[in-house]
C-alpha cells in the first residue's frame, strides 16, 4: 500500500474547499471589516437625532392620567411626554398609541403633514432641508419587520438621512442613512440571507460556515510544512 | 513571465505569513460563526423581541392624582402602569426613579416577592433562586441599575432579570443564549465586555484578514490547472460513450 502523502492530501483539501467558499470568505472579510470600522452608534444614527429634553413638569396644572384610562378602555400604560413643548399624555391602547393634551385632557388628532414636518425638523440635528415627506402604507426594505403606515421624512445630504415618524403620535420610530443602508447590505452578505436579511440559521450559511471552518483547519495544518526550508539550510550550514 | 511568477510568490508569502500570525483568529471566526449559525435564534432569544406583557389598567379603580404625591421634588417624568396586577406611578425625580402606588400614593420598593411575580409572568417553571444584583452582570449588560435575578428550574436553566428600580421585566437568558454569547465573544474579540465590535484590536486583525482572504482568492486562480478538472470532463464523457 502506498504511503499517504499528507502534505498533498491537506493541500488538495484546502484548495478545493477554498474554491467552494473562496468568494464568500472574501465577502465575509470585506463586510466584517466594514462593520468593525464604522462605529455601531454611527450606524444607528444616534448623531442624527436630538435626545428629548429632561425638564420638570408642573403636575398640578395637568389632567390626572386616570381620566385618560377612563376614556380609553384597555389602556396598559399612560406616559407623560412633550410634543412641540406641550405636555401630552400618551396612552398605549389595544388599537395603538393615542395622545391627549395633558392640560385640557382633550384627545389630539393624528398629526398633519405640516406638524410632521415641524416634528421632524425638531428631532433632526442636521441643517439639511426636507426633500420629501410621504405617508407610507407599504413597508420599504429598510423598515424591516415594522408594520406601516408611517411618515417618511427625507432630508438633503450625502448620506440621505431619513426619519420615520408614527402617524398616530408623530413620535420617532426609526432613522436611516446611507451608512446604515450599507451596513444592512453588508449584514445581508455576511449572514447570506438575501431575502429577509434576518435569518442567521439558514442552511446555506450553515454549510458555508462549516466548510470555511474545515478550509481554515486544513490551512492551519499546511502551515506545518510551509516554513521548513530555511531550517534545513541552517542545519546543513551548522 | 518572470514578473508574474514573482507576484504569485509574493502573494503566497503574504498568505502564508498572515495565516501564521492571524490564522488562529480566522479559525475562531469560522468556528464561532459556524456555531452561531447552528444555534436556533429563537432559543437564543433576547434580540429586540417584544418583552413583557401589556396588562390593561382597570378603569374602575379610583386613582389619585400624581400631583398629590408629596416629597418627590421636581418630577421630570410620569408613567401610569401596571406592576404585578396593581396600578403604579413611575416617577422620574432628581433622586432617581420612584414608584408609588397609584391608589394610595405610598412608596413601593421592589422586593423579592414582587420580582418573583413579575418573572413568573414570563416563565411558568418553578423558581429555584432569587438574588439581588447591585448592577448588571454580563448576562444583563444591556440594562442599568440594581436588579433581581430570578432563576428557574427548567431545562434551559432560564434566568429572568427584573429591574429593582421599576419592577419591569428586563430580559430572559437561558443556556442556549449563554453558549451563543461565549461564541459571540470569540467572534467580536471583546473578551471583557463582549459587546463592542468596533475596538482597535478587531479592526487591526480584520485588516489582516482582508489580506489573508484577498491573497487566498487570488491564489485560487494560480493553484488550479486544467488537469484538476479532468475528472469533470471524464464523467461527462462517460454517459456519451456508453
Amino acid at each position: 500500500m502506498a504511503k499517504i502523502r499528507w502534505p498533498l492530501v491537506v493541500r488538495r483539501t484546502h484548495k478545493w474547499l477554498a474554491l467552494l467558499v473562496g468568494l464568500q470568505v472574501v465577502l465575509w472579510t470585506l463586510t466584517g471589516f466594514y462593520m468593525v470600522v464604522i462605529h455601531i452608534d454611527t450606524i444607528h444614527g444616534d448623531h442624527l437625532v436630538r435626545a428629548p429634553v429632561v425638564q420638570p413638569y408642573d403636575l398640578a396644572a395637568l389632567t390626572p392620567p386616570s381620566r385618560i384610562v377612563a376614556a380609553e378602555p384597555g389602556t396598559s400604560e399612560v406616559r407623560l411626554q412633550r410634543r412641540l413643548d406641550r405636555p401630552v399624555w400618551r396612552a398605549e391602547t389595544p388599537a395603538g398609541p393615542v395622545l391627549y393634551d395633558a392640560a385640557s385632557g382633550t384627545r389630539l388628532a393624528p398629526p398633519t403633514e405640516q406638524e410632521i414636518r415641524a416634528l421632524a425638523r425638531r428631532i433632526y440635528t442636521g441643517d439639511g432641508a426636507i426633500v420629501a415627506v410621504r405617508l407610507l402604507t407599504t413597508a420599504p426594505q429598510e423598515m424591516q419587520a415594522r408594520k406601516p403606515p408611517y411618515w417618511q421624512v427625507e432630508f438633503a445630504g450625502w448620506n440621505r438621512p431619513t426619519l420615520y415618524l408614527s402617524p398616530q403620535t408623530g413620535e420617532l420610530l426609526s432613522r436611516r442613512h446611507a451608512l446604515w443602508r450599507g451596513f444592512d447590505f453588508a449584514w445581508m452578505l455576511h449572514i447570506m440571507d438575501y431575502d429577509e436579511r434576518s435569518d442567521v440559521n439558514n442552511p446555506l450559511l450553515r454549510v458555508a460556515t462549516w466548510s470555511t471552518f474545515a478550509m481554515a483547519i486544513s490551512g492551519a495544518w499546511l502551515l506545518i510544512w510551509s516554513f521548513p526550508r530555511r531550517k534545513k539550510k541552517k542545519k546543513t550550514a551548522a | 513571465m518572470k514578473r508574474i511568477r514573482l507576484s504569485t510568490l509574493l502573494f503566497r508569502r503574504i498568505h502564508k505569513w498572515v495565516g501564521l500570525v492571524l490564522g488562529l483568529q480566522f479559525l475562531l471566526w469560522a468556528l464561532s460563526g459556524s456555531v452561531m449559525a447552528l444555534l436556533d435564534k429563537d432559543e437564543v432569544g433576547g434580540h429586540g423581541a417584544a418583552m413583557g406583557h401589556a396588562h390593561p389598567l382597570s378603569a374602575e379603580t379610583t386613582l389619585i392624582d400624581p400631583a398629590g404625591i408629596a416629597g418627590l421634588g421636581p418630577v421630570s417624568g410620569v408613567t401610569l402602569r401596571d406592576l404585578a396586577g396593581r396600578p403604579v406611578y413611575e416617577l422620574n425625580t432628581p433622586n432617581g426613579i420612584r414608584l408609588a402606588d397609584a391608589v394610595d400614593g405610598k412608596a413601593i420598593a421592589i422586593d423579592a416577592d414582587t420580582a418573583r411575580t413579575v418573572a413568573s409572568m414570563m416563565n411558568d417553571a418553578p423558581i429555584r433562586d432569587v438574588r439581588q444584583l447591585a448592577k448588571a452582570n454580563l448576562e444583563a449588560r444591556e440594562h442599568k441599575g440594581a436588579m433581581w435575578r430570578v432563576d428557574f428550574a427548567d431545562a434551559a436553566n432560564s434566568s429572568a432579570y427584573v429591574s429593582a428600580e421599576t419592577g419591569r421585566f428586563l430580559v430572559m437568558r437561558g443556556d442556549t443564549w449563554r453558549t451563543w454569547d461565549f461564541f459571540w465573544m470569540l467572534h467580536n474579540m471583546d473578551y471583557v465586555n463582549r459587546t463592542s465590535f468596533n475596538h482597535p484590536f478587531i479592526i487591526f486583525v480584520g485588516f489582516g484578514a482582508l489580506w489573508l482572504s484577498g491573497t487566498g482568492f487570488y491564489l485560487l486562480f494560480k493553484s488550479f490547472s486544467r488537469a484538476d478538472f479532468r475528472w469533470l470532463r471524464r464523467r461527462r464523457a462517460r454517459p456519451a460513450s456508453a
